[in-house]
């Protein structure tokens, strides 16, 4: 605490003769009518003396009139530190990536010591310890009067690069003689040449250090691939204490996120890693991966080929009829991959001669020729794929994982008592597990495995007697597989069904991104990160590098983080490639150590000191008034009651009585994000309708069937979730009690009718309730229905999605006022109906647009419209006859 | 004309509830000043007489008469109307009230005057204002007439000259009597002098009675006395008891010795034990 005028404080003084003048100044009378003054006229008082001012109220003068004296001398608080030595100052920032974490901290703090400098009457010499974007090295400035040496200070930005720590030696050696001392905000990486740089910036005088108060720089490291998983790696200093976790963002090119992972890196680890696991066509979108948080080089990864192509090659051992319709070998691979995978065919030493994940190799024995380079790519990490056939049933060979008995098995043909095979559930250990053979895929002839102890383990998929169909084993870093059959149509139908294309996706995802394989073709820099990890164009001194040299070199004005390469083919080139592994900076002595704001603006109290004074003698002058009777007591009150700020009013408890106000309701399913789904969506068609229409909504119940009355809501919004239990018994007497007295209940079965693939259980679901509930018959929802114009006249019924059927009631039921009891759905109209705090629509509606949404809300009103007055607007159907009928 | 109409409608919206005030206190006062028990011009019976020589033939009443062989005279009772004569003091420090009291002190000695009044022309005497016109002074309609006369501004404050007040009349004078008690006695000697009787009322707002003020206070009267500042008004509230208590005694030995009654009232107590006294001390 230290004042800025400290002299007024002997106004203090003064105050004792305050009080004896306030004291002896009696306030001045209450004026009051009296007829009656004939007889007070020459009233002598008993006692003279009590016309004093009241001891509160003469304390409350002189609190105020010491308030006033306190603020003027003007207290404040902090910004005690001093800068070191004296004459021109040496200010030295790292301006690396390391530093952009905490960049406009770091400048702040700079701008103070310039200030405090300015104030001392120092010159400023700054220096910025990155090399600068044109390449030259590190220069320290002449020194500078502080609006200079502000304007320089904000030219400086941070860089994508380490710092140059021996030519910031070099140039300190130009720096003010010894004893002018010198500020040194430092990034805390340690860095080559610490120890130059450390001799080289004390020998420049008193140093002090401004140390940033925030967490240690992190570096977002390149992921890695493991099967179908991306490994995202997060390095940092370590940290004495627990930090949050990092959120890490998948986000596309244009800056969509994808997917978001957190990493918790535990208290003095420096490496942690998280898998993120997404659909193989999601996850190829991915073009970076970018550290929530302060906008910095070093939070940000570039992705490139490397972790999306996945080439697939096919070879056969007869190349004229591979492509033959219907019945060349290749024909159905190549329909079930080409939407999924890059696909080359050809000559199996041409295919090996390119990088390749996966090989697959259909009725073709692997001949010594071909051997050698067949293991390498398997052993490299490649996947392996072989189908059956005639010529690999009579000549097994050693690419194959398991022992073949010589010969086939064929079953259900003319000679034979068999009847085609089906296939039998996947084993759990299998990459197929998950997926549903359908009972149409029957298998008619097959190569046989040599029964091992190890079959059962290596057998991916099996028939229904237990033959192994699908067989794999690793070998080296990659995967052998055999499919026991042919890759067409011959042995079995499993090509032409469904399941095949599932089965090769799955085998495909097992295996390992391709890069373009690093070699000694400079790559040019297309695209660079500046320091804040924004892609932009190269800076001037960039220069192409090969990509084979990238991870020796490490990041600098001449390669810097960034796109390289053509532009079919863009190779990213990360902070992290090339950086040795993170370390803290070793402490330089001898040299004081402070936090940013030790130089920091001091907090002034002066002001806020003279605000409660000034409301003292507010204080004052209502008493005074009071006491005089200008103002009377009440009134007195009620303008304190004004002055003061109103309270946070206390929300209102929600209405205990459902009757007194119409809502809207859904059913509670027990999955919290799909309750505030509904809960957010009927908020939103609430507000909407009360918007639009006559008709007032209150804020949406959540009821659980059986447990609360129904009989107070008009409309019961209930979301299917395909894991959804069986409701209870008394949970569905109650609906259909609902139902049977005029109550509407919408089920969303929230997945746009895609089938089992996306919602898999969910028409399962469905069938169940419907089997508990009693749902009349029902037909799909045409524009003739009383719903499609209750209020709008409405063509389609969208949600979130578009397009999925909705179901009504068949036959008008006149005893419930041709009301449909239930309507059943798929398009997740609460997600489209959702607002959240701020007004905005929190899921996008897909294919998307204003207009979907528009019309997701007018089938909501329109709902609304039809459970609030049933089958009003039913006439309007037949306005068409009844005009015709007055017309004739 | 639009002046005038406003006044008119003013005064139309302000007399029937004090006239019927008026009337509700009146009407729990029992009436019946009335009756001379005596022979006189009147419209009621009182009494057959033989005819007597002189006796105008007119006045004979044939069907008593021709009950039996002599003549008899119909006599009617004498009702004597005395006039009863009303002021009630306009000035400034009537027109005030404090926060204990909800009525000025005018409005109240207003009320009382007309409650009076209606006592009285019930039992058919005349009522008359000093120092103001009323169109009758006798009937249900001299009521309203009163009030009307009472509602207009008063011309003159203070005392009244009283020059046009007859002998025998009674007088009722309502005030505070904040005057002189020279004042007071001289216009007493000159009604005792008529000779006339009568009653003075004296209105008191409750903080009149009772000065209910705290500390340091700057008095300021209504009808240009001045000022004063009383430092301490707790500290002189006994003393301004007992000035009151003299000058009321003051006054009521005045009225006593001119032969007036003295009813002292103040606004907070209901009007009915305010008119029941001064019903009692005009009776009397």
């Amino acid at each position: 605490m230290s004042f800025e005028t400290p002299s007024l404080l002997l106004a203090f003084a003064l105050l004792p003769v305050l009080w004896w003048l306030l004291r002896v100044t009696p306030p001045a009378p209450r004026r009051q009518a009296f007829p009656a003054l004939r007889l007070l006229l020459g009233l002598d008082p008993v006692e003279e003396n009590a016309a004093r001012t009241p001891l509160w109220l003469l304390a409350l003068r002189l609190l105020a009139a010491g308030l006033v004296i306190l603020g003027l001398a003007g207290p404040t608080r902090g910004g005690g530190g001093a800068l070191p030595g004296s004459g021109p100052l040496l200010l030295v920032i790292d301006n690396s990536w390391a530093a952009s974490f905490d960049w406009a901290a770091r400048i702040m703090a700079a701008e103070w010591v310039i200030d405090r400098a300015e104030r001392a009457g120092r010159p400023v010499a700054l220096l910025a310890t990155a090399p600068r974007p044109d390449g030259t090295p590190p220069r320290l400035s002449p020194p500078l009067p502080a609006p200079e040496a502000r304007s320089r200070l904000a030219a400086i930005m941070p860089a994508p690069w380490p710092p140059d720590r021996r030519a910031t030696a070099a140039a300190l050696s130009a720096a003010p003689g010894p004893g002018h001392g010198a500020v040194y905000l430092p990034d805390g990486v340690a860095s080559a040449d610490d120890a130059l740089f450390a001799r080289a910036i004390t020998r420049a005088g008193p140093l002090l250090v401004l140390e940033s108060p925030g967490p240690p720089p992190r570096l977002l490291l390149s992921p890695r691939s493991e099967g179908e998983a991306l490994i995202v790696r997060l390095a940092a200093l370590p940290a004495a204490k627990l930090a949050p976790p990092a959120a890490i963002l998948a986000e596309t090119g244009d800056g969509r996120a994808l997917a978001r992972v957190e990493i918790a890196l535990r208290p003095g680890a420096t490496e942690a890693e998280q898998a993120l696991r997404l659909p193989a066509e999601i996850r190829n979108q991915i073009a970076r991966l970018v550290l929530a948080g302060p906008a910095s080089a070093a939070g940000v990864v570039l992705l490139d080929e490397r972790w999306r192509r996945r080439p697939v090659g096919l070879a056969t051992a007869d190349a004229t009829t591979a492509e033959a319709p219907l019945t060349g070998d290749l024909y159905y691979l190549r329909r079930a991959l080409a939407p999924y995978a890059e696909l080359r065919a050809g000559d199996l030493a041409d295919l090996l001669a390119r990088p390749l994940s996966v090989l697959m190799l259909a009725d073709r024995p692997v001949d010594e020729a071909d051997a050698a380079a067949i293991a390498r790519f398997v052993d490299g990490g490649g996947v392996l794929v072989r189908f059956a056939g005639p010529l690999l049933a009579e000549h097994p060979d050693a690419f194959l994982p398991v022992r073949l008995i010589a010969g086939d098995r064929a079953m259900g043909g003319t000679m034979s008592w068999d009847r085609p095979a089906h296939l039998a559930a996947f084993p759990p250990h299998s990459p197929f597990a998950g997926l549903t053979a359908p009972d149409e895929v029957t298998i008619a002839r097959q190569v046989l495995a040599e029964p091992t102890a190890t079959l059962a383990n290596q057998t991916w998929a099996a028939l229904g007697d237990g033959t192994p169909l699908v067989t794999a084993a690793p070998r080296g870093a990659g995967w052998v597989v055999l499919f026991h059959v042919t890759a067409n149509a011959d042995w079995s139908n499993l090509p032409l069904s469904g399941l095949f294309i599932d089965m090769l996706r799955r085998i495909v995802r097992l295996s390992a991104g391709i890069a373009a394989a690093p070699d000694a073709t400079p790559l040019a820099p297309a695209e660079t990160l500046d320091g804040f990890g924004v892609l932009g164009p190269p800076p001037p001194a960039a220069r192409p590098l090969a990509s084979a040299a990238f991870a020796s070199t490490p990041a600098s004005p001449a390669f810097p983080p960034g796109l390289y390469g053509p532009e079919n083919a863009r190779v990213a080139r990360n902070l992290a490639t090339g950086l040795p592994p993170l370390a803290p900076a070793p402490a330089i002595t001898p040299a004081a150590t402070a936090a940013y704001g030790a130089l920091g603006r001091p907090f002034a109290y002066g002001p806020r000191l003279l605000a409660v004074a000034a409301l003292l003698l507010a204080l004052d002058l209502l008493a005074s008034l009071l006491l005089r009777g200008i103002v009377r007591a009440g009134l007195a009150a009620i303008v304190i009651l004004c002055a003061l700020p109103l309270a946070a009013r206390a929300e209102m408890p929600a209405t205990p009585n459902p009757a007194l106000e119409t809502r809207l309701a859904y059913v509670v399913t027990g999955d919290d994000a799909v309750d505030r789904v509904s809960k957010n969506g009927l908020a939103g068609l609430s507000d909407y309708v009360n918007e639009h229409t006559a008709a007032s909504l209150a804020a949406p119940a959540a009821v659980t069937p059986g447990a609360d009355d129904l009989s107070f809501y008009p409309l019961l919004y209930w979301p299917i979730a395909a894991s959804a239990p069986a409701p209870p018994a008394g949970e569905v007497a109650a609906l259909n009690d609902y139902m049977s007295h005029g109550g509407i209940i919408l089920i969303d079965t929230r997945d746009a009718d895609a089938g089992a693939d996306f919602n898999p259980g969910g028409a399962a679901t469905l069938a169940r309730l419907g089997k508990a509930l009693a749902i009349p018959s029902l037909a799909p929802l045409t524009v003739d229905h009383v719903l499609a114009r209750t209020f709008y006249l409405l063509r389609d019924f969208p949600g979130r999605y578009d397009g999925a059927a909705v179901w009504v009631q068949r036959d008008q039921d006149r005893s419930n006022d041709s009301v449909s009891p239930v309507i059943i759905g798929a398009n997740d109209w609460a997600a489209a109906w959702a607002t959240d705090a701020d007004g905005h629509h929190p899921y996008a509606v897909i294919p998307g647009g204003d207009r979907q949404r528009l019309l997701a809300y007018r089938f909501g009103v329109n709902l609304v419209m039809y459970a609030l007055t049933g089958n009003y607007k039913g006439d309007q159907v037949h306005v068409p006859a009844i005009l015709e009928r007055l017309g004739q | 004309m639009r002046g005038e109409a406003r006044r008119a409608e003013a005064l139309a919206a302000r007399l029937p509830p004090l006239l019927l005030a008026a009337e509700r206190v009146a009407a729990t006062v029992a009436a019946g000043l009335h009756g001379r028990r005596r022979v006189g011009e009147g419209d009621s019976f009182w009494q057959f007489r033989p005819f007597a020589t002189g006796d105008a033939t007119s006045r004979i009443d044939w069907r008593q008469s021709a009950k039996s062989h002599r003549t008899f005279v119909r006599e009617t009772e004498w009702e004597a109307a005395q006039t009863c004569y009303l002021w009630r003091d306009g000035s400034a420090s009537m027109r005030w009230h404090s926060a204990l009291a909800t009525v000025e002190k005018t409005a109240r000695a207003e009320l009382l005057l007309l409650a009076l009044a209606a006592l009285l022309l019930r039992g058919g005497e005349r009522v008359r204002l000093i120092d103001a016109a009323t169109p009758f002074s006798s009937g249900t309609a001299a009521l309203a007439g009163l009030a009307e006369a009472l509602a207009r501004p008063p011309v003159a404050t203070g005392l009244p000259l009283a020059a046009d007040v007859p002998r025998f009349a009674a007088i009722v004078l309502v005030s505070d009597f904040w005057l002189p008690l020279d004042q007071i006695q001289r216009l007493l000697a000159r009604f005792a002098a008529l000779p006339a009787r009568g009653v003075l009322v004296q209105i008191l707002d409750p903080a009149e009675r009772d000065l209910p003020y705290d500390g340091r206070v700057r008095f300021l009267g209504l009808e240009g006395e001045g000022e004063t500042v009383i430092p301490r008004v707790e500290g002189v509230r006994a003393a301004y008891r007992s000035r009151l208590a003299a000058h009321n005694a003051a006054v009521a030995d005045c009225a006593r010795k001119a032969g007036f009654g003295f009813v002292s009232h103040t606004t907070d107590q209901p009007p009915e034990t305010a008119l029941l006294s001064l019903y009692m001390a005009l009776a009397a």
